[in-house]
Protein backbone atom coordinates (compact mmCIF):
# COMPACT_ATOMS: atom_id res chain seq x y z
CA UNK A 1 0.00 0.00 0.00
CA UNK A 2 1.19 3.52 -0.79
CA UNK A 3 1.78 5.86 1.98
CA UNK A 4 -0.82 8.25 2.32
CA UNK A 5 -0.38 11.69 3.36
CA UNK A 6 -1.13 12.75 6.58
CA UNK A 7 -3.74 15.20 5.77
CA UNK A 8 -5.85 14.77 2.44
CA UNK A 9 -6.12 17.76 0.21
CA UNK A 10 -8.88 19.60 -0.12
CA UNK A 11 -10.92 17.91 -3.16
CA UNK A 12 -10.66 14.62 -1.14
CA UNK A 13 -11.88 16.11 1.96
CA UNK A 14 -14.82 17.65 0.09
CA UNK A 15 -15.78 14.30 -1.23
CA UNK A 16 -15.54 12.64 2.05
CA UNK A 17 -17.35 14.84 3.86
CA UNK A 18 -20.11 15.24 1.21
CA UNK A 19 -20.36 11.45 1.16
CA UNK A 20 -20.88 11.21 4.95
CA UNK A 21 -23.51 13.46 5.59
CA UNK A 22 -25.79 12.32 2.65
CA UNK A 23 -25.81 8.70 3.54
CA UNK A 24 -26.14 9.14 7.74
CA UNK A 25 -27.57 5.24 8.77
CA UNK A 26 -29.60 6.58 11.53
CA UNK A 27 -29.89 4.06 14.96
CA UNK A 28 -32.85 5.25 17.08
CA UNK A 29 -32.02 5.39 21.04
CA UNK A 30 -35.79 5.51 21.60
CA UNK A 31 -36.40 5.32 25.29
CA UNK A 32 -39.15 7.49 25.70
CA UNK A 33 -42.41 9.60 23.64
CA UNK A 34 -39.74 11.46 21.54
CA UNK A 35 -39.25 8.46 19.79
CA UNK A 36 -42.60 8.84 18.55
CA UNK A 37 -41.58 12.07 17.31
CA UNK A 38 -38.42 10.75 15.66
CA UNK A 39 -40.92 7.98 13.84
CA UNK A 40 -43.06 10.67 12.36
CA UNK A 41 -39.89 12.64 11.33
CA UNK A 42 -38.83 9.18 9.18
CA UNK A 43 -42.22 8.67 7.76
CA UNK A 44 -43.77 10.34 4.51
CA UNK A 45 -45.08 13.51 5.68
CA UNK A 46 -41.06 14.91 7.22
CA UNK A 47 -39.21 12.15 5.35
CA UNK A 48 -36.00 12.69 6.24
CA UNK A 49 -34.46 9.86 3.97
CA UNK A 50 -34.92 13.05 1.32
CA UNK A 51 -31.88 14.48 4.05
CA UNK A 52 -30.15 11.55 3.22
CA UNK A 53 -30.71 9.52 6.48
CA UNK A 54 -31.26 6.75 6.30
CA UNK A 55 -33.83 5.16 8.84
CA UNK A 56 -32.92 1.14 8.27
CA UNK A 57 -29.32 0.59 10.17
CA UNK A 58 -29.90 -3.04 11.16
CA UNK A 59 -27.80 -1.88 14.42
CA UNK A 60 -25.16 -0.19 15.96
CA UNK A 61 -22.62 -1.57 14.01
CA UNK A 62 -23.97 -0.61 10.58
CA UNK A 63 -24.91 2.94 11.79
CA UNK A 64 -23.08 6.25 11.61
CA UNK A 65 -25.47 8.10 13.53
CA UNK A 66 -27.51 7.67 16.53
CA UNK A 67 -30.38 9.09 17.70
CA UNK A 68 -30.91 9.48 21.71
CA UNK A 69 -34.62 10.12 21.86
CA UNK A 70 -36.27 10.16 25.44
CA UNK A 71 -35.38 9.87 29.35
CA UNK A 72 -32.17 8.26 29.86
CA UNK A 73 -31.68 6.26 32.94
CA UNK A 74 -29.09 5.40 35.41
CA UNK A 75 -30.41 1.60 34.70
CA UNK A 76 -29.98 1.93 31.05
CA UNK A 77 -26.68 3.84 30.56
CA UNK A 78 -24.91 0.67 30.59
CA UNK A 79 -26.63 -0.44 27.27
CA UNK A 80 -26.27 3.24 25.55
CA UNK A 81 -22.55 3.48 25.92
CA UNK A 82 -22.05 0.07 25.18
CA UNK A 83 -24.37 0.34 21.80
CA UNK A 84 -22.51 3.53 21.32
CA UNK A 85 -18.80 2.19 21.75
CA UNK A 86 -20.42 -0.80 18.71
CA UNK A 87 -20.93 1.74 16.20
CA UNK A 88 -17.88 2.25 13.80
CA UNK A 89 -15.94 5.46 13.32
CA UNK A 90 -16.79 8.38 12.03
CA UNK A 91 -19.80 8.35 14.32
CA UNK A 92 -22.44 11.12 15.28
CA UNK A 93 -24.81 11.38 18.28
CA UNK A 94 -27.46 13.41 18.55
CA UNK A 95 -29.35 14.49 21.61
CA UNK A 96 -33.24 14.37 20.68
CA UNK A 97 -35.70 16.11 23.45
CA UNK A 98 -34.97 17.56 26.93
CA UNK A 99 -34.58 14.23 28.92
CA UNK A 100 -31.71 13.48 26.55
CA UNK A 101 -30.25 16.87 27.08
CA UNK A 102 -30.26 17.53 30.73
CA UNK A 103 -32.90 15.36 32.20
CA UNK A 104 -35.58 17.31 31.30
CA UNK A 105 -38.91 17.12 34.03
CA UNK A 106 -36.97 14.02 35.44
CA UNK A 107 -34.05 16.51 36.69
CA UNK A 108 -34.74 16.23 40.31
CA UNK A 109 -35.45 12.29 40.24
CA UNK A 110 -33.27 9.19 41.73
CA UNK A 111 -33.37 7.40 38.83
CA UNK A 112 -33.37 9.91 35.69
CA UNK A 113 -29.43 10.41 33.86
CA UNK A 114 -28.79 14.23 33.67
CA UNK A 115 -28.12 14.45 30.68
CA UNK A 116 -26.78 11.55 27.90
CA UNK A 117 -24.08 13.32 26.99
CA UNK A 118 -22.76 12.71 30.78
CA UNK A 119 -22.00 9.05 28.58
CA UNK A 120 -21.41 9.92 25.05
CA UNK A 121 -20.21 12.69 23.24
CA UNK A 122 -23.18 14.84 21.87
CA UNK A 123 -23.15 16.46 18.50
CA UNK A 124 -26.17 18.01 18.31
CA UNK A 125 -28.77 19.12 21.03
CA UNK A 126 -32.44 19.29 20.03
CA UNK A 127 -34.27 20.94 22.28
CA UNK A 128 -38.12 20.31 23.10
CA UNK A 129 -40.79 18.44 25.13
CA UNK A 130 -41.17 16.71 22.96
CA UNK A 131 -39.57 18.54 20.30
CA UNK A 132 -41.35 18.79 16.79
CA UNK A 133 -40.54 17.09 13.62
CA UNK A 134 -39.16 19.94 12.28
CA UNK A 135 -36.59 20.21 14.89
CA UNK A 136 -35.13 17.04 14.53
CA UNK A 137 -34.86 17.99 10.63
CA UNK A 138 -33.01 21.03 12.24
CA UNK A 139 -30.81 19.37 14.20
CA UNK A 140 -29.88 16.90 11.43
CA UNK A 141 -29.31 19.76 9.35
CA UNK A 142 -26.73 21.77 11.54
CA UNK A 143 -25.27 17.85 11.77
CA UNK A 144 -24.82 17.89 8.23
CA UNK A 145 -23.04 21.29 8.57
CA UNK A 146 -20.82 20.13 10.97
CA UNK A 147 -19.48 17.35 9.14
CA UNK A 148 -19.54 19.28 6.09
CA UNK A 149 -16.81 21.50 7.95
CA UNK A 150 -14.75 19.03 9.31
CA UNK A 151 -11.26 18.73 8.96
CA UNK A 152 -11.14 14.62 7.86
CA UNK A 153 -7.72 13.23 8.36
CA UNK A 154 -6.75 9.76 8.00
CA UNK A 155 -9.57 7.41 9.64
CA UNK A 156 -11.88 10.88 10.68
CA UNK A 157 -12.27 12.81 13.48
CA UNK A 158 -10.62 12.93 16.61
CA UNK A 159 -13.49 13.14 19.62
CA UNK A 160 -13.29 13.17 23.22
CA UNK A 161 -14.56 10.47 25.29
CA UNK A 162 -16.75 12.20 28.29
CA UNK A 163 -15.74 9.50 30.25
CA UNK A 164 -12.12 9.45 30.23
CA UNK A 165 -11.65 13.05 30.76
CA UNK A 166 -9.14 13.04 34.20
CA UNK A 167 -7.63 9.82 33.02
CA UNK A 168 -10.74 8.26 35.52
CA UNK A 169 -11.50 4.93 34.65
CA UNK A 170 -15.32 5.45 34.34
CA UNK A 171 -15.74 3.17 31.40
CA UNK A 172 -15.25 0.26 33.13
CA UNK A 173 -17.68 0.79 35.58
CA UNK A 174 -20.25 1.94 33.26
CA UNK A 175 -19.62 -0.94 30.62
CA UNK A 176 -21.88 -3.75 32.38
CA UNK A 177 -20.10 -7.31 32.11
CA UNK A 178 -21.54 -9.73 29.27
CA UNK A 179 -24.90 -11.65 30.21
CA UNK A 180 -24.43 -14.54 32.09
CA UNK A 181 -25.97 -17.31 31.18
CA UNK A 182 -29.34 -19.03 33.15
CA UNK A 183 -28.51 -21.72 35.43
CA UNK A 184 -28.81 -24.82 33.71
CA UNK A 185 -27.20 -23.72 30.47
CA UNK A 186 -23.80 -25.32 30.27
CA UNK A 187 -21.44 -22.87 28.19
CA UNK A 188 -18.81 -24.98 26.04
CA UNK A 189 -14.97 -24.37 27.13
CA UNK A 190 -12.52 -23.84 24.87
CA UNK A 191 -14.72 -22.59 22.00
CA UNK A 192 -12.88 -19.80 19.89
CA UNK A 193 -15.99 -17.17 20.26
CA UNK A 194 -14.32 -14.46 18.32
CA UNK A 195 -11.46 -14.80 15.28
CA UNK A 196 -8.47 -12.00 16.37
CA UNK A 197 -6.20 -10.87 13.41
CA UNK A 198 -3.25 -13.36 12.48
CA UNK A 199 0.06 -11.53 12.34
CA UNK A 200 0.32 -9.20 9.71
CA UNK A 201 -2.96 -9.15 9.49
CA UNK A 202 -4.08 -6.37 11.75
CA UNK A 203 -5.29 -3.18 9.99
CA UNK A 204 -1.91 -0.49 9.02
CA UNK A 205 -2.09 2.10 11.18
CA UNK A 206 -1.56 5.55 9.08
CA UNK A 207 1.68 7.65 10.51
CA UNK A 208 -0.63 9.67 13.00
CA UNK A 209 -1.20 6.57 14.20
CA UNK A 210 -5.35 6.44 12.95
CA UNK A 211 -6.88 3.76 10.83
CA UNK A 212 -5.93 4.53 7.25
CA UNK A 213 -9.04 5.16 4.52
CA UNK A 214 -8.07 1.88 2.72
CA UNK A 215 -10.71 2.50 0.25
CA UNK A 216 -8.98 5.27 -1.45
CA UNK A 217 -5.87 3.13 -2.20
CA UNK A 218 -6.67 -0.68 -3.35
CA UNK A 219 -7.38 -1.74 -6.51
CA UNK A 220 -10.73 -2.53 -6.24
CA UNK A 221 -14.15 -1.56 -5.29
CA UNK A 222 -15.48 -1.79 -1.80
CA UNK A 223 -14.11 -2.47 1.46
CA UNK A 224 -11.15 -5.32 1.36
CA UNK A 225 -12.45 -9.05 2.80
CA UNK A 226 -11.66 -9.61 6.00
CA UNK A 227 -10.23 -12.84 4.85
CA UNK A 228 -7.78 -11.02 2.70
CA UNK A 229 -7.94 -10.17 -0.39
CA UNK A 230 -6.07 -12.99 -2.37
CA UNK A 231 -8.28 -15.72 -0.75
CA UNK A 232 -10.87 -17.54 -2.61
CA UNK A 233 -14.15 -18.36 -1.08
CA UNK A 234 -15.41 -20.63 0.21
CA UNK A 235 -12.32 -21.62 2.35
CA UNK A 236 -11.49 -25.20 2.89
CA UNK A 237 -12.98 -26.90 5.76
CA UNK A 238 -9.47 -27.19 7.54
CA UNK A 239 -8.75 -23.60 7.25
CA UNK A 240 -11.82 -22.47 8.85
CA UNK A 241 -11.03 -21.57 12.71
CA UNK A 242 -14.86 -21.29 13.71
CA UNK A 243 -16.18 -24.21 15.84
CA UNK A 244 -19.82 -24.51 16.47
CA UNK A 245 -20.27 -24.33 19.94
CA UNK A 246 -22.60 -27.47 20.09
CA UNK A 247 -19.74 -30.02 19.28
CA UNK A 248 -18.18 -31.17 16.46
CA UNK A 249 -20.48 -33.08 15.17
CA UNK A 250 -22.55 -30.61 12.98
CA UNK A 251 -20.37 -30.23 9.69
CA UNK B 1 -71.58 -9.02 45.50
CA UNK B 2 -71.76 -4.95 46.27
CA UNK B 3 -68.17 -3.60 47.96
CA UNK B 4 -70.24 -3.82 51.38
CA UNK B 5 -71.25 -7.47 51.21
CA UNK B 6 -67.27 -8.07 49.94
CA UNK B 7 -65.66 -6.51 52.62
CA UNK B 8 -68.18 -8.05 55.31
CA UNK B 9 -67.58 -11.81 53.93
CA UNK B 10 -63.89 -11.00 54.11
CA UNK B 11 -63.90 -9.43 57.68
CA UNK B 12 -66.06 -12.75 58.77
CA UNK B 13 -63.43 -14.85 57.14
CA UNK B 14 -60.25 -13.23 58.16
CA UNK B 15 -61.09 -10.06 60.74
CA UNK B 16 -60.05 -6.30 60.37
CA UNK B 17 -62.20 -3.89 59.59
CA UNK B 18 -64.23 -2.98 56.01
CA UNK B 19 -65.27 0.26 54.75
CA UNK B 20 -65.79 1.29 51.31
CA UNK B 21 -63.45 3.30 48.59
CA UNK B 22 -64.55 6.42 47.06
CA UNK B 23 -65.55 6.56 43.63
CA UNK B 24 -69.47 5.76 43.20
CA UNK B 25 -69.66 2.72 40.85
CA UNK B 26 -66.14 2.00 40.77
CA UNK B 27 -66.23 1.75 44.53
CA UNK B 28 -64.05 -1.29 46.27
CA UNK B 29 -64.99 -2.94 49.32
CA UNK B 30 -61.08 -1.97 51.42
CA UNK B 31 -60.26 -3.95 54.58
CA UNK B 32 -57.51 -3.28 56.97
CA UNK B 33 -56.16 -6.25 58.43
CA UNK B 34 -53.60 -6.39 60.46
CA UNK B 35 -50.36 -8.20 59.71
CA UNK B 36 -50.40 -11.80 61.18
CA UNK B 37 -53.55 -11.86 59.41
CA UNK B 38 -52.77 -10.25 55.95
CA UNK B 39 -51.75 -13.86 54.22
CA UNK B 40 -55.07 -15.72 56.08
CA UNK B 41 -57.13 -12.72 54.51
CA UNK B 42 -55.43 -13.30 51.22
CA UNK B 43 -56.34 -16.67 51.36
CA UNK B 44 -59.52 -16.62 52.16
CA UNK B 45 -60.57 -13.92 49.30
CA UNK B 46 -58.78 -16.16 46.81
CA UNK B 47 -60.15 -19.57 47.81
CA UNK B 48 -63.86 -18.55 49.16
CA UNK B 49 -66.68 -19.70 47.08
CA UNK B 50 -68.34 -16.29 47.19
CA UNK B 51 -65.58 -14.21 46.91
CA UNK B 52 -63.43 -16.50 43.92
CA UNK B 53 -60.24 -13.32 43.60
CA UNK B 54 -58.97 -15.03 41.08
CA UNK B 55 -56.44 -12.14 40.08
CA UNK B 56 -54.49 -10.90 41.68
CA UNK B 57 -53.74 -6.68 40.33
CA UNK B 58 -51.16 -4.96 41.99
CA UNK B 59 -49.76 -4.56 45.58
CA UNK B 60 -47.82 -1.19 46.61
CA UNK B 61 -47.45 0.99 49.81
CA UNK B 62 -47.90 4.04 51.26
CA UNK B 63 -45.22 6.35 53.68
CA UNK B 64 -46.93 7.38 56.71
CA UNK B 65 -44.41 9.05 58.44
CA UNK B 66 -44.32 8.16 61.79
CA UNK B 67 -47.18 6.05 61.52
CA UNK B 68 -45.50 2.82 59.43
CA UNK B 69 -46.52 2.15 56.10
CA UNK B 70 -49.68 0.53 54.69
CA UNK B 71 -49.40 -1.79 52.06
CA UNK B 72 -52.18 -2.32 49.95
CA UNK B 73 -52.87 -4.82 47.62
CA UNK B 74 -55.52 -4.86 44.89
CA UNK B 75 -57.52 -8.16 44.17
CA UNK B 76 -60.35 -8.97 41.41
CA UNK B 77 -62.58 -11.29 40.35
CA UNK B 78 -62.82 -12.01 36.94
CA UNK B 79 -65.58 -14.36 37.36
CA UNK B 80 -67.79 -12.47 39.55
CA UNK B 81 -66.78 -8.81 38.39
CA UNK B 82 -65.43 -7.38 42.27
CA UNK B 83 -62.90 -6.45 43.67
CA UNK B 84 -61.23 -5.82 47.13
CA UNK B 85 -58.26 -3.58 48.50
CA UNK B 86 -56.54 -5.42 50.86
CA UNK B 87 -54.76 -2.86 53.37
CA UNK B 88 -52.18 -3.32 56.66
CA UNK B 89 -50.10 -1.42 58.12
CA UNK B 90 -46.51 -2.00 59.31
CA UNK B 91 -44.27 -0.41 61.97
CA UNK B 92 -41.97 1.87 60.80
CA UNK B 93 -38.43 0.82 62.30
CA UNK B 94 -39.39 -2.94 61.53
CA UNK B 95 -41.19 -3.20 58.20
CA UNK B 96 -42.30 -6.83 57.41
CA UNK B 97 -44.74 -8.39 56.21
CA UNK B 98 -45.89 -12.37 55.55
CA UNK B 99 -44.75 -12.76 51.39
CA UNK B 100 -47.98 -13.50 49.78
CA UNK B 101 -46.20 -15.16 46.44
CA UNK B 102 -47.24 -18.61 47.51
CA UNK B 103 -51.04 -17.47 47.33
CA UNK B 104 -51.20 -15.30 44.63
CA UNK B 105 -47.70 -15.88 42.37
CA UNK B 106 -47.90 -12.64 39.96
CA UNK B 107 -47.15 -10.82 43.75
CA UNK B 108 -43.38 -11.70 43.44
CA UNK B 109 -42.27 -8.70 41.25
CA UNK B 110 -44.67 -6.10 43.07
CA UNK B 111 -43.15 -7.36 46.54
CA UNK B 112 -39.37 -7.40 45.30
CA UNK B 113 -40.30 -3.60 43.97
CA UNK B 114 -41.92 -2.80 47.28
CA UNK B 115 -38.76 -4.11 49.21
CA UNK B 116 -36.61 -1.74 47.15
CA UNK B 117 -38.64 1.44 46.92
CA UNK B 118 -39.91 1.17 50.46
CA UNK B 119 -37.71 -0.78 52.22
CA UNK B 120 -40.74 -3.37 53.44
CA UNK B 121 -39.52 -6.86 54.32
CA UNK B 122 -41.57 -10.22 53.17
CA UNK B 123 -39.82 -12.82 55.02
CA UNK B 124 -41.03 -16.13 53.08
CA UNK B 125 -40.58 -14.56 49.82
CA UNK B 126 -39.61 -17.14 47.52
CA UNK B 127 -35.45 -16.30 46.15
CA UNK B 128 -33.81 -13.39 47.15
CA UNK B 129 -35.94 -9.77 47.42
CA UNK B 130 -32.88 -8.40 44.86
CA UNK B 131 -33.82 -4.97 43.20
CA UNK B 132 -35.82 -4.88 40.30
CA UNK B 133 -35.59 -2.04 38.70
CA UNK B 134 -33.03 -0.15 40.73
CA UNK B 135 -29.67 -0.69 39.73
CA UNK B 136 -27.59 -2.79 41.67
CA UNK B 137 -25.28 -0.17 43.46
CA UNK B 138 -28.31 1.81 44.46
CA UNK B 139 -28.39 2.79 48.22
CA UNK B 140 -31.64 3.91 49.76
CA UNK B 141 -34.89 3.11 49.31
CA UNK B 142 -36.60 6.28 46.86
CA UNK B 143 -39.99 6.05 47.55
CA UNK B 144 -39.66 6.55 51.87
CA UNK B 145 -40.27 10.44 52.33
CA UNK B 146 -37.23 10.57 54.02
CA UNK B 147 -35.18 10.26 50.96
CA UNK B 148 -33.35 13.17 50.34
CA UNK B 149 -33.27 14.22 46.07
CA UNK B 150 -29.98 15.15 46.14
CA UNK B 151 -30.64 17.60 42.60
CA UNK B 152 -33.16 19.54 44.47
CA UNK B 153 -30.59 20.63 47.32
CA UNK B 154 -27.77 21.28 44.76
CA UNK B 155 -29.89 23.43 42.48
CA UNK B 156 -33.61 25.15 42.78
CA UNK B 157 -36.46 24.11 40.98
CA UNK B 158 -35.83 26.39 37.98
CA UNK B 159 -39.37 27.73 37.46
CA UNK B 160 -42.35 29.28 39.40
CA UNK B 161 -44.41 26.12 41.59
CA UNK B 162 -46.25 28.74 44.12
CA UNK B 163 -48.26 31.41 43.61
CA UNK B 164 -46.40 34.81 43.00
CA UNK B 165 -42.79 33.15 41.58
CA UNK B 166 -43.02 34.64 38.55
CA UNK B 167 -41.82 37.74 37.33
CA UNK B 168 -44.84 39.15 35.79
CA UNK B 169 -47.27 37.56 38.59
CA UNK B 170 -49.60 39.80 41.01
CA UNK B 171 -50.96 37.10 42.50
CA UNK B 172 -50.05 36.68 46.38
CA UNK B 173 -47.68 34.75 47.72
CA UNK B 174 -48.23 32.43 50.23
CA UNK B 175 -46.41 30.05 53.08
CA UNK B 176 -43.80 27.99 51.05
CA UNK B 177 -43.76 24.49 51.07
CA UNK B 178 -41.51 21.94 51.01
CA UNK B 179 -42.22 18.54 49.57
CA UNK B 180 -40.92 14.93 51.01
CA UNK B 181 -37.71 14.53 50.27
CA UNK B 182 -36.41 18.64 49.99
CA UNK B 183 -34.59 19.11 53.49
CA UNK B 184 -34.76 22.86 54.61
CA UNK B 185 -31.87 24.40 52.57
CA UNK B 186 -29.81 25.73 56.14
CA UNK B 187 -30.25 22.42 57.12
CA UNK B 188 -28.81 20.69 54.47
CA UNK B 189 -26.56 21.64 51.07
CA UNK B 190 -23.65 23.85 50.22
CA UNK B 191 -26.12 26.49 51.83
CA UNK B 192 -26.13 24.97 55.43
CA UNK B 193 -25.52 26.45 58.50
CA UNK B 194 -23.26 24.52 60.32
Amino acid sequence: MAALPGVLGEPIRFVLNWGRRYSLWVFNFGLACCAIEFIATSMGRHDFIRLGVIPFAHGPRQADLMVVSGTVTDKMAPAIKRLYDQMPEPKYVISFGACSNCGGPYWDSYSVTKGVDQLIPVDVYVPGCPPRPEALLHGIMRLQERIRAEESGLGGVERIDPLSVDGRDAVAALTAPPVTPPPGVVVPSGVVWHRSARPGEGPAVGPEGRLPLTELTVDRAGAPAPFGDDQALPLPPDQLDYQHPSGGDRQ
Amino acid sequence: MTPDEVGARVVDLAGGTATVSGGADWARATVDVAPDAWTTAARAARDDAELAMNYFDWLSAVDELDEGFTLVAHLWSTSRRHGLLLRTRVPRDEPAVPSIVDIYAGAAWHERETHEMFGVDFPGHPGELRPLLLPEEFEGHPLRKEFVLASRVAKPWPGAKEPGESHDSTAARRQPMRPPGVPDPSEWGPGAQR
